[in-house]
């Protein structure tokens, strides 16, 4: 019998379907393959055992009454922890809602517990999903399953782990400035943030809502295509004014040709101070696989990349302040006993259930919009929104998809980036999508000749093109495990195989 | 020009966010080193340039019908239960004004 880790979410399905296992030996493998490892990984806030059970006997319930099952029946997922689900807590990783009853769910995780997936538990993250390495966390670390001293990148770092150490076959993050394609990058595995208005925000805690975009994680790209399938299942969600319609199969076309398509590099980039030599070979590696399938390589400019940053710590913080300013300890959250009034309740409230990055944001967001300020950068920041939405489509019409770094380094240790604004600055290659609202994946190519962490590439399409994009990671994938003979992405040595077998 | 701690207390007095002392201190030298990033965004502000405010251009308000959404409204019950106070059907708070009676 095979170990749950081995197994994609396609095979899963089919075991399932074909009654080669039940969905609740699945539940209990992963339930298993959580219990042995993390204990070390630390990924989960809570595990839901209760949830995961129900959910696959609805799975084995169905299949004993003949109904055909849904395309993800008896998946393990994890789910990122500012999303609701009905029977957990939603903290965000914060003491403000460390007691936060879900009380409803939200359309993505519906969406993906519709499709047949077995909720195994929340993932760690950065507090309100402020934060590169899930430090932030109020509660505790999580450690990257690669090697232990390391940070698993964040925010979704909790997601990114939990797959990473083979505890879950999917999971779902959430992705405001490269929150999911940077801890992807780093512990190793698939992560894909689709464009703005793809996923459903519904029942999310929102950080930056003209930023923030859900999407999931898997060891496959595969995976990631079906995962993107259930999550667009069901078209526009009427609970979020800015999803859109995107009735598209994301896995029907994975295998598509590449011959003859353009594949844009940014010299700038591949220059970039900072970026280290191993992650440069690794994304050099990713360009000479797609041209081995036919594709062409071009240089393209993205000349106003240089206020990304900028533009991101004006634009992400403003409209961070303005969604946290929700949290007054009153309907819900941390409430200070014992205030005289109520602005006193609300201030104390606010510095005790915040932790300290989440107040650094806040604070930088509440001086950016205050009187004199708002007009000076505010503004100024979504002209230079304007002007990064513009290189795009001009690079657009060079390129049919960009390849880039995700992360500039592998994996750091804890604590080794400890000034808040350099820790910004390891965004560099992922903000500017969340600013132009297209779509990126972050594809793991092994592991790094220097570090021997996990590396990848990162691959940037056109708006609501994601389909062409997934088939672009795909070729990587395809490329990569034809020219190395091994997989891009494995799980991390040390757990694979550690418990979750499926008897 | 820098921002002093005075500056920053009355920020955190607008973001209603009790700062004090070392925090204090601590956050004025955040601010201050984060304003210094965002700076080149200063040079954007080209008359000829349209500012984008959302990914999305073509959105337009979504109006729904003036009633109650029986389907989407919490139950009373459901709407208090992460309250830290409550009584009956509503949200207990401090005084409003002043610092009378809790």
């Amino acid at each position: 019998m095979a170990f749950i880790d081995e197994l994609t979410a396609a095979q899963i399905a089919a075991g399932v379907a074909a009654g080669d296992f039940s969905a609740t030996e699945v539940a209990r493998a992963a339930l298993d393959a959580v219990e042995a490892r993390d204990g070390a990984v630390q990924a989960f806030l809570q595990v839901t055992p209760e949830l995961t059970l129900e959910a696959a006997a609805r799975v084995d319930a169905a299949r004993a009454a003949g109904e055909v099952l849904p395309p993800l029946a008896g998946v393990p997922l994890a789910v990122k922890d500012n999303m609701n689900l009905v029977g957990t807590r939603t903290t965000c990783a914060s003491r403000m809602l460390e007691t936060y009853e879900s009380p409803f769910t939200a359309t993505c995780v519906q969406r993906m517990l519709d499709a047949g997936c077995l909720p195994v538990g929340k993932a760690n993250m950065d507090e309100f999903a402020f934060g590169s390495s899930t430090e932030s966390s109020a509660f505790f670390r999580t450690n990257n399953p690669w090697d232990l001293e390391r940070v698993p990148g964040g925010s979704s770092g909790g997601s990114a782990a939990a797959v990473a150490a083979g505890e879950v076959t999917l999971s779902l993050g959430s992705d405001t400035g490269g929150s999911i394609r940077q801890p992807a990058a780093l512990c190793g595995v698939v992560g894909m943030k689709p464009t703005y208005g793809t996923v459903s925000r519904y029942g999310v805690v929102a950080f930056g809502s003209s930023l923030d975009q859900v999407g999931p994680f898997g060891r496959t790209v595969e995976d990631v295509a079906r995962a993107m399938d259930a999550l667009c299942a069901g078209g526009r969600d009427e609970r979020d004014s800015t999803s859109v319609d995107c009735a598209d199969s994301f896995a029907a076309g994975l295998e598509g040709d590449i011959a003859g398509k353009r594949v844009g590099i940014i010299p700038s980039f591949m220059n970039a101070p900072g970026l280290t030599s191993e992650v440069k070979e690794a994304v050099e590696l990713a360009a000479h696989v797609l041209q081995d399938q036919g594709a062409e390589l071009v240089e393209v400019e993205l000349p106003h990349l240089d206020a990304a940053i900028a533009a991101y710590y004006v634009i992400g913080p403003a409209e961070a302040f303005s969604n946290l300013a929700r949290f007054d300890g009153v309907r819900y959250g941390y409430q200070e006993p014992g205030c005289p009034n109520l602005a006193m309740q609300t201030a104390r409230s606010r510095a005790k259930g915040f932790g300290a990055e989440a107040k650094r944001r806040q604070m930088l967001g509440a001086y950016l919009l205050s009187s004199g300020v708002y007009d000076k950068y505010y503004y100024a920041a979504q002209k230079a929104r304007t002007l990064i939405v513009n290189d795009y489509e001009r690079a657009y019409e060079a390129a049919d998809v960009l390849l880039m770094p995700a992360s500039p380094t592998t994996a750091f240790k804890f604590g080794e980036l400890s000034d808040p604004t350099q820790m910004y600055l390891s965004d560099l290659f992922t903000i500017s999508i969340n600013i132009a609202g297209n779509g990126g994946i972050t594809v793991p190519l092994g592991v790094g000749s220097a570090s021997g962490m996990p590396v990848a590439a990162q691959l940037v399409g056109k708006a609501f093109d994601d389909r062409n994009l997934l088939t672009f990671a795909r070729a990587v994938e395809r490329g990569f495990e034809a020219t190395t003979g091994a997989a891009g992405c494995r799980v991390a040595p040390d757990f694979a195989g550690k418990g979750g077998e499926l008897a | 020009m820098a921002l002093t701690q005075d500056d920053v207390h009355a920020i955190a007095d607008y973001a209603c966010i009790a700062l004090e002392g070392e925090e204090l201190e601590q956050m004025t030298s955040y601010l201050n080193d984060a304003v210094e990033m965002v700076e080149p965004i200063l040079n954007y502000t080209a008359e000829d340039v349209e500012p984008t405010f959302h990914p999305i251009g073509t959105l337009s308000n979504v109006m729904r019908d003036d009633a109650v959404d029986t389907v989407r409204a919490l139950p009373i019950d459901a709407a208090l239960s992460n309250a830290a106070a409550s009584r009956e059907r509503q949200f207990r708070v401090p005084s409003i004004l002043g610092g009378g009676e809790q």
